[in-house]
């Protein structure tokens, strides 16, 4: 992951060596950097070459519709009004080891009001997935709180963080979001096996939790399989509706999600954006973490700016450009 | 004067030092050959199999030829051959590579194919027809302190040591080495830089388990020059331990397979003196076990804070499309 | 040119063929070991057949080397599904040895057939007591419990062998005129003999019958319970688990105590059922803990699987002992375990993925 300066000047370099004779093979669903970088596209899908067009003949809107066979709205800025609520979460000067014994965040602090999404940027490895496990509850902190809902949780109890109202749709979905080689019906009922409509004392009910999948994989419209089917072999998005679906289902106070749409089809971010701003309008407090600009542009009411574990600035999502969040998310604040 | 030497070299700190070499080599050897496996990310728990398989073959190799280079040459190979059974296992099949280290262990070790081949062959209860013995000069074997310690061993043991500089070498400086860390760290990455992660996996896994045979006849060619089922006694498992013990580097694998192999010689040392003979022998001999649980759990912690870890690619099978 | 692809589906008729398949490729390589040393396999494999299976009195031999194989297989298949691997199984069945022998020897003959309970109790606290080591190692200092686990099978060798033939434990029979000559255990008193069952000319042991219900109750807390479902989880995802808000730590402790447990009450059945004193000697050369590695995994870790499994092994070795000489050498059975374990092994590989032969690519373009 490269801030976007960075980014233009790999392409530049990209440019030259096509220049100088050499053959570059771009490989990327970056619609954008796909018309900056290249001469000729060809698209694929579902392993078979769609189409092949000049790129100075193409538009992104024509590059997506190739790629999903079909028109598609593109990640843009919808204008919605945000009706702000109290807040939900509030995060004060919090610090935390990361998993090389460093501290990987030095103090951060943020509120997220109802209704609201609040977005976290930043190149990867500045702290931010450890904020998303603090937040959550799945890593310790060294010092300081995390507040829901007026109610200051314990440090690394993902558990308390659950019942507290806290979603989580985590970064690596295969291996945190889901164990995959279980059911989907399993996965549906990771979190909520322990209530009252899934179990009866220390048993489970295994036709309620079937039952219950049943249901959300026909509200989400997850494809590719019933609730019988091991997480792993569905595709990427349909296991992204998946964990979304049990994390909606717990109707939470807060959801901290993370690079939701890493990895997906123009569809299938189309479908997970709609569901985040469903969240939003229905009072959840969003806390988004991405490295993909254009998403968080697209999405976010407030930026904050994450450099080497701290947030370096908060910007107003309707006043911003990429440029200046560019700039923040290399230091360029510090200097 | 030479009497004082004498006494010097009769005494038991020395004599429990020699021994710590003595019974170290074996360790040595297998560790070495699980290093190697562990770093192309193959874990080899079917150590102690190979040993004594490698002990078996090696000794009736002797008693077949009364050569000892041909000994640890049959045994080499023994211990290879075993091996290649967990590489294809691991890297063809992709099976789980604990079970298969422990379907090793069982297959060949104390009550599988060793002890099959030990009795078919008839090689219980036999005097070795060669064993491994001192080479260096007497002066230098006598001289006070260092001697014993260090100058009055056989050539298997001088021989590891050439083992454990070559290794060093070939992991850190050959660019073999560098693939091989390569494949062990991060094997897809290893495989888009046109390494053959499998050739890399099956020849190291195999290698390892040659390490391992030799160590096995360091049992029934050097320290006790016979065959009897079972007697590496778990050395192999403390050889795994070892690796952790020493962080993957085979420099330091030569230091722990010294520090477990006092912990061997001790029991034995203090038993033929009767020193503490009000203590039950069974407490000594729980050392080296009690010892390679105490290092692990100390390694363990220790690796936690500093951040020092296995290879990341250790135990999973590489497939390539796979997520 | 062959090719391995990832099944979609896993058909249900391969869960059963693998592993039959793999007991006749396993026997099909071992005729291949047999004529290699020069010994005959139709008659090796032939007398095999009739003393372990052939006949009420084989078959009765064979549930005696099952009893303890079930409670083995069973500790080691209960840590494996949560990717806990306890190979320590052999140490903690010594030590439910010596605590079920304590219990009996202790209660005498004034408790009536309480003793049996309070046997099997001390049993599984034994066995527990010596799992949980690696259990606290691993779950509060993430320490291998692998290597854990084995060391301490060679230190509880030691223990039950200090107890009877280095000291004058209360285990040791110290009184009896071959115990002056050679060092044994106290008979346990005769409330501490656990009855069989006789059904016509087949005699089934309590241990058997009792591992068979504990089987049952394995499947049932895996399948049903919500411990199991955390169980399930932390097995497949460590990650995932801690993300929904498990308690890693507590399942590792609860699963390596019920693990040890079921293998400290095999100790236990050694005693009641079949030895009567603690015998260091019988328990040590037998190796039940590690042949209970392999039926788990044969079994895939399923507890019926287990139940079947051990009974096929028991009798491999009930033959491999009953037969034990110039054309059974012993060893043969550990090579025999280890070959249907790489079998089968192998044969999950067709369980995962679809093994496809193609003549080449271009070939397939041809056809495509």
């Amino acid at each position: 992951m490269l801030t976007p300066q960075e980014a233009d000047s790999l392409f530049h370099t990209v440019r030259v060596m096509a220049e100088e004779g050499r053959t570059v093979i771009f490989i990327s669903h970056k619609l954008h950097e796909v018309k900056a970088v290249s001469d000729r596209v060809t698209v694929l899908r579902c392993g078979k070459n769609v189409d092949t067009v000049e790129t100075k003949d193409a538009t992104p809107r024509s590059l997506a519709a190739l790629m999903v066979g079909r028109e598609v709205a593109l990640a843009g800025r919808i204008e919605r009004e945000t009706e702000i609520g109290q807040v939900v979460l509030e995060v004060r000067d919090l610090w935390s080891v990361g998993d090389r014994g460093d501290d990987a965040l030095r103090g951060v602090s943020l509120t997220v009001h109802a209704g609201e999404v609040v977005a976290i940027a930043g190149v990867a490895g500045n702290g931010q997935r450890e904020l998303a496990e603090a937040v959550t509850g799945m890593r310790s902190s060294s010092r300081g709180d995390v507040t829901v809902d007026g109610r200051r949780l314990h440090a690394g109890d993902a558990r308390e963080a659950i019942r507290a109202g806290v979603a989580h749709v985590p970064e690596d979905r295969l291996h945190t979001g889901v164990a995959p080689s279980l059911s989907i019906a399993s996965n549906v009922a990771l979190k909520s096996y322990r209530g009252k409509e899934l179990a009866r004392g220390p048993m489970l009910r295994l036709r309620a939790i079937r039952e219950h999948a049943a249901r959300l994989i026909r509200r989400y419209d997850v494809r590719g399989g019933g609730p019988d089917l091991p997480a792993r072999q569905l595709s990427g998005g349909n296991l992204q509706k998946v964990v979304l679906a049990r994390e909606f289902d717990g109707a939470p106070r807060v959801l901290v999600i993370a690079s939701p749409t890493r990895g997906l089809d123009v569809a299938a971010i189309e479908t997970v954006h709609r569901y985040l701003r469903e969240a939003a309008a229905g009072g959840v407090g969003v806390l988004l973490i991405s490295e993909d600009l254009d998403e968080i542009l697209a999405l976010a009411d407030r930026i904050g700016v994450m450099y080497e574990g701290v947030i370096v600035g908060e910007l107003d999502a309707g006043e911003t450009t990429v440029e200046e969040i560019g700039l923040l998310m290399a230091g360029g604040a510090r200097e | 004067m030479i009497l004082a030497f004498g006494g010097i070299n009769n005494s038991i700190v020395v004599v429990v030092l020699a021994s710590a070499i003595v019974y170290g080599t074996p360790l040595l050897y297998a560790a070495l050959g699980e290093l190697l496996a562990e770093r192309s990310g193959i874990l080899n728990l079917g150590v102690e199999g190979m040993m004594l398989v490698g002990a078996v073959m090696g000794f009736w190799a002797v008693q077949r030829t009364g050569s000892l280079s041909v000994a640890i040459g049959v045994a080499a190979v023994a211990g290879a051959a075993i091996a290649l059974i967990h590489a294809f296992l691991c890297v063809t099949l992709r099976a789980n590579q604990i079970v298969s280290g422990l379907a090793i262990t069982i297959f060949a070790g104390a009550a599988g194919l060793s002890s099959y081949l030990g009795n078919d062959l008839n090689l219980a209860d036999q005097p070795a027809r060669q064993a491994f013995g001192p080479i260096l000069p007497h002066g230098w074997r006598t001289a006070s302190v260092v001697g014993p310690i260090f100058f009055d061993h056989s050539a298997i043991v001088y021989a590891s040591w050439i083992c454990v500089a070559v290794v060093a070498v070939y992991l850190n400086r050959t660019r073999f080495g560098l693939n091989l860390r390569a494949v062990g760290e991060a094997p897809a990455a290893a495989d888009a830089m046109g390494i053959n992660v499998a050739a890399y996996r099956y020849v190291h896994t195999v290698i390892g388990g040659a390490f391992a045979g030799v160590g096995g006849a360091c049992f029934s060619l050097a320290i006790t020059p016979q065959w009897v089922d079972g007697l590496t006694g778990g050395a192999g498992w403390i050889a795994i331990a070892l690796v952790i013990f020493a962080f993957w580097r085979p420099t330091l694998c030569l230091v722990g397979a010294y520090f477990f192999g006092a912990f061997s010689g001790i029991p034995i040392t203090f038993q033929a003196r009767g020193i503490l003979s009000g203590i039950p022998p069974e407490l000594f001999q729980a050392l080296p076990y009690v010892m390679t649980i105490v290092v692990l759990v100390l390694v363990s912690t220790a690796g936690a804070r500093r951040h020092i870890g296995s290879p990341a690619a250790l135990g999973t099978p590489y497939v390539r499309e796979e997520r | 040119m062959i090719r391995i692809e990832r099944r979609l589906s896993q058909p249900r008729w391969l869960t059963f063929a693998v592993p039959i398949g793999s007991v006749i490729v396993a026997f099909g390589v071992m005729t291949l070991v047999l004529l290699a040393t020069h010994h005959s396999p139709g008659h090796t494999f032939r007398r095999l057949f009739d003393t372990g299976f052939v006949g009420s009195q084989s078959l009765n031999a064979t549930f005696i080397a099952a009893t303890p194989l079930v409670f083995t297989g069973l500790c080691a298949a209960i840590a494996f599904r949560m990717q806990l691997f306890n190979i320590g199984g052999e140490g903690q069945l010594y030590l439910g040895a010596v605590f079920g022998a304590a219990a009996g020897i202790a209660l005498g003959n004034h408790t009536g057939w309480l003793s049996i309970p309070a046997m099997i109790v001390a049993g599984a606290a034994g066995g527990a007591a010596l799992a949980l080591i690696p259990a606290v190692l691993r779950a509060f200092f993430s320490t291998n419990e692998i290597i854990t686990s084995l060391m301490l099978n060679y230190v509880a060798a030691l223990v039950i062998n200090y107890l009877i033939f280095d000291s004058l434990s209360y285990w040791r029979d110290t009184s009896s005129a071959t115990a002056k000559v050679f060092p044994q255990g106290k008979n346990l008193p005769d409330a501490a003999s656990w009855p069989a069952a006789h059904i016509g000319s087949l005699v089934l042991p309590f241990g058997l019958l009792l591992g068979f219900v504990i089987a049952a109750g394995i499947w049932l807390l895996y399948t049903r319970t919500k411990f199991g479902f955390e169980v399930q989880v932390i097995g497949d995802s460590p990650r995932a688990a801690s993300y929904a808000g498990m308690r890693t730590r507590r399942k590792i402790l609860a699963v390596m105590a019920l693990s040890g447990a079921v293998a400290g009450i095999g100790g236990a059945s050694q005693d009641g059922d079949f030895r009567h004193t603690l015998d260091p000697r019988g328990l040590t050369a037998a190796g039940y803990g590690y042949a209970g590695i392999v039926i788990a995994a044969l079994a895939r870790y399923n507890p019926f699987a287990v139940c079947l499994v051990a009974i096929l092994l028991g009798g491999i070795q009930n033959a491999g002992y009953a037969l034990q000489g110039v054309d059974f050498p012993s060893g043969l059975v550990g090579v025999m375990q280890g070959l249907i374990l790489f079998c089968a092994l192998g044969g999950e590989l067709l369980i995962r993925y679809r093994v496809r032969f193609a003549r080449s690519s271009r070939a397939a373009e041809a056809a495509a």
